[in-house]
């Protein structure tokens, strides 16, 4: 049941009634069941909001930040219904329309649009349609809700796109698929062409040259068919937030970055989501599906607050490994965790494995450093001063150990580790 | 696809439950309250009062000796008696004459009178007058024939005294000038006393006060304890009459008033359907450790440990600018510094490898100067 202004306002002219013209126990009766009668032939005579039929259409899923919209489709089989409905979604699903006007004549069918901008990554369920009918006289009206499901999948935004273009081209550079002037970047023979000059004499290809009569330069391209296994930490190290968003976010717009340059550059691209259990899995997907399938199998990946458990990761990433792999480990750099924990258990990594750290450095720890103000900022310039100690420490640990780092602050961490993987590729370690 | 949702019986009454409960807790306590603060008397003399001025421990001492005390601050209760019960009149007030004389009419069979006044004695104890003030504290023996002071012994006395007609007792006086006086008026009791002060928390424990109070207030099962208060409370300025005072119409408007806000709190009160909750993950800044780290500093003064971070990360830097190799020693990294800077070989060892800073601002000092330091390095 609701009642309406109307009501209100009723009651009010009753206050004015009972004042002026009726100043007695009568006079409070006759209002009160004024209001009353009028209300409840108000109520019966409103459409059923509970008799009405439901069903969903529209957007699946929609990259976080983009605008989706989800239809919703009415039928009234019973008496018109006119009010107001309400397309309820959780808070982070970002409804953009304030409740639908909804006037629905009997046996019509409406189609309503809800419009959302998803303010968190993750699947939003819709939650409830609630429906206000108001009675004819518009005193007052029935109120029901529906349960009608739908899923909107808010995926990762993959901001870093906008590098892809640029580290294509470079890819096509070493490829050899632009014209190459310099000797071929890579170990696995390509093909022979004629000298042209300004190329590399160290690359002539006496034999050939012999047998054509002309000089003939070998050219080189970079391996193929490589497996890089990206591993994306979903642990605590993972949770903290770093500039506007969680390291977990900027760690899955490197990986997106990384698996379109890998896929493009011909390499099979995996990835994995870890914590104390595996949250995303996917093996080796076929070209055309990397992303989409990374995108989907990342949508619903959350921080947790647990210890990462890198064995699980290097038992994981063996299992997957035959041959000579790149495995890109995206995590933090936290001196105790890293050393108690990764250490210990990277050695079968590293015997058979390029393996490859990036962490999301965090720019407020640069500019902590740099203040200079009060003592407190003295304090915090020295406390910021021995946590980048301790992480360059770290680093060198692990350099030393055989793991390129890549430690950059969250605008450059996607570009950073695409041109790491490019100086790899160059540097034919694959 | 979709399906109705509404509620059943048991989901509204489990919505209900908790705070229906709570409203009923809050109406009983209130009615507790009220019960219990009713009887509640405060003041000089009463019987709820634990100041040393109040005789909370008197009326304690009657209760475990099986009387009833009924304390209050009402006429009414001094003025409606059943028989067979005491009186107690304390002290103060301002009764005039039509109220003392209510208070004789009503059939008490024991009046007590604490340093009653003229009017008083007029009204309830015919022939006894106030004679005078000891103004003095000091113990008398009873020197009378009243068991009740006979057994009780010395007491404390204090306060007017009276003279009594004849055939009355009095006691603690020299016979003109007496603290306590029993007399029969009719067939009622009444005892003038001139000592409250001995009957109080302050003193009840001194000589014999207490017995003597016992004994004289303990004659029946029912003591009333009346407190007068200031003002003459007669029932037509009570608050009935207020309400009298108001014309009835505006009763009628003021119902139709409460109606009409009941209506709009019911539309402006009701919800397009239930709020959305929606479980969110957690989010810290990642340079939390570090800046909590840096409180800790600041708040157990952690200056060596601040000096050596920074100078660590300045040391850092010089290697890097002058390609210092990381091990070298520190001689040899303030003889390459003080060769690239011109500065004092001296100055710059204390500055990178001197002792811990011993006050907040030799810290700051210390911070500056590795910053000059490390500005030259990178702009020579």
């Amino acid at each position: 049941m609701v009642l309406t202004g109307r009501a209100g306002i009723l009651a009010a002219a009753g206050v004015v009634f009972v004042a002026l013209v009726m100043p007695s126990w009568a006079g409070v009766g006759v209002v009160v069941a004024a209001v009353l009668v009028v209300c409840l032939v108000d109520i019966l005579l409103a459409g059923s909001p509970r008799r009405l039929q439901f069903s969903r259409e529209g957007d699946n899923a929609v990259r976080l930040g983009e605008q989706a919209a989800v239809n919703l489709l009415i039928t009234n089989p019973g008496r018109r219904v006119r009010g107001l409905l309400r397309d309820a979604w959780p808070p982070s699903a970002g409804v953009l329309d304030p409740p639908h006007k909804l006037d629905l004549p009997s046996g019509e069918r409406r189609r309503l649009t809800t419009h959302l901008v998803p303010t968190r990554r993750g699947d939003r369920h819709a939650f409830r349609v609630t429906v206000r009918s108001i009675g004819p006289l518009g005193f007052a009206g029935r109120q029901g809700s529906h349960q009608v499901a739908w899923t909107l999948r808010a995926l990762p935004p993959f901001k870093s796109r906008k590098h892809l273009p640029s580290r294509l081209a470079r890819l096509r550079e070493l490829d050899g698929r632009t014209a190459l002037l310099v000797r071929g970047q890579g170990t696995e023979f390509d093909s022979l062409r004629d000298y042209v000059p300004g190329d590399d004499v160290r690359s002539i290809d006496w034999r050939a040259t012999a047998r054509r009569g002309n000089v003939v330069l070998r050219t080189w391209r970079p391996e193929r068919d490589r497996q890089v296994v990206i591993v994306i930490d979903s642990g605590r190290l993972s949770a903290g937030r770093v500039g506007d968003a969680p390291r977990l976010d900027h760690a899955m717009d490197a990986a997106l970055l990384l698996a379109a340059l890998a896929t493009r550059a011909g390499d099979r691209v995996s990835l994995l989501a870890c914590d104390s259990a595996v949250r995303a899995d996917v093996r080796r997907p076929a070209p055309e599906d990397v992303l989409p399938s990374f995108v989907n199998a990342l949508a619903n990946v959350e921080a947790e607050l647990v210890q990462t458990d890198f064995r699980i990761v290097v038992s994981q990433v063996l299992e997957r490994l035959g041959q000579r792999s790149l495995v890109v480990l995206l995590t933090g750099l936290d001196p105790a965790v890293i050393e108690e924990s990764l250490l210990p258990v990277i050695g079968p990594l590293l015997r058979r494995h390029v393996v490859l750290l990036a962490s999301v450095a965090d720019p407020r720890l640069t500019e902590l450093e740099a203040a200079r103000g009060d003592l407190l900022d003295v304090y915090g310039a020295a406390s910021a001063a021995r946590t980048r100690l301790d992480r360059d420490r770290l680093t060198a640990t692990l350099t030393r150990a055989g793991v390129t780092v890549v430690d950059e602050p969250p605008d450059h961490i996607a570009p950073a580790l695409a041109d790491t993987y490019l100086a790899l590729k160059k540097a034919g370690r694959l | 696809m979709s399906t109705s949702v509404g509620r059943s019986v048991g989901e509204s009454w489990r919505a209900l439950r908790t705070p229906l409960l709570i409203t009923g807790f809050v109406v009983l306590a209130a009615i507790v309250v009220l019960i219990a603060t009713s009887a509640r008397t405060s003041g000089q003399f009463s019987p709820d009062s634990t100041e040393s001025t109040g005789a909370r421990a008197l009326a304690a001492l009657l209760e475990d000796h099986n009387v009833d005390v009924h304390g209050t601050e009402s006429l009414n209760d001094a003025v409606q008696a059943g028989g067979g019960s005491t009186l107690l009149i304390g002290p103060g007030g301002s009764l005039d004459d039509g109220d003392w004389r209510r208070i004789a009419q009503a059939q008490w069979s024991h009046i007590i009178l604490i340093r009653p006044g003229s009017r008083a004695l007029e009204a309830l104890a015919p022939g006894v007058r106030p004679t005078g003030n000891s103004l003095a504290t000091r113990s008398r023996q009873p020197g009378c024939e009243l068991p009740a002071a006979v057994k009780a012994g010395t007491v404390t006395v204090n306060g007017p005294t009276y003279s009594a007609p004849e055939g009355a007792t009095t006691c603690y006086g020299d016979g003109i000038n007496n603290t306590v006086v029993r007399l029969e008026v009719g067939d009622r009791l009444v005892d003038v006393i001139g000592t409250p002060g001995s009957f109080m928390n302050a003193r009840l424990a001194d000589d014999g006060n207490a017995a003597l109070a016992l004994n004289l207030l303990g004659t029946h099962q029912d003591l009333t304890w009346y407190l007068p208060q200031w003002e003459s409370d007669y029932p037509d300025s009570d608050g009935e009459s207020s309400a009298q005072l108001i014309p009835p119409d505006v009763r009628y408007i003021a119902w139709a008033l409460a109606f009409a806000v009941l209506v709009v709190a019911i539309w402006r009160g009701r919800r397009l359907g239930p709020v959305v909750a929606e479980r969110l993950p957690v989010i810290v800044h990642a340079a939390e450790t570090t800046e909590g780290r840096a409180r800790l500093y600041r708040r157990s003064r952690a200056r060596d440990r601040a000096a050596s971070a920074l100078r660590e990360s300045a040391l850092g830097q010089l290697h890097e600018a002058h390609g210092i190799p990381r091990r070298a020693d520190p001689s040899a990294v303030v003889a390459t510094v003080a060769a690239r800077t011109g500065r004092d070989p001296a100055m710059l060892y204390e500055l990178l490898y001197g002792l811990p800073p011993l006050t907040d601002a030799a810290l700051m000092s210390l911070s500056q100067e590795l910053d000059v330091l490390t500005q030259e390095v990178r702009h020579p």
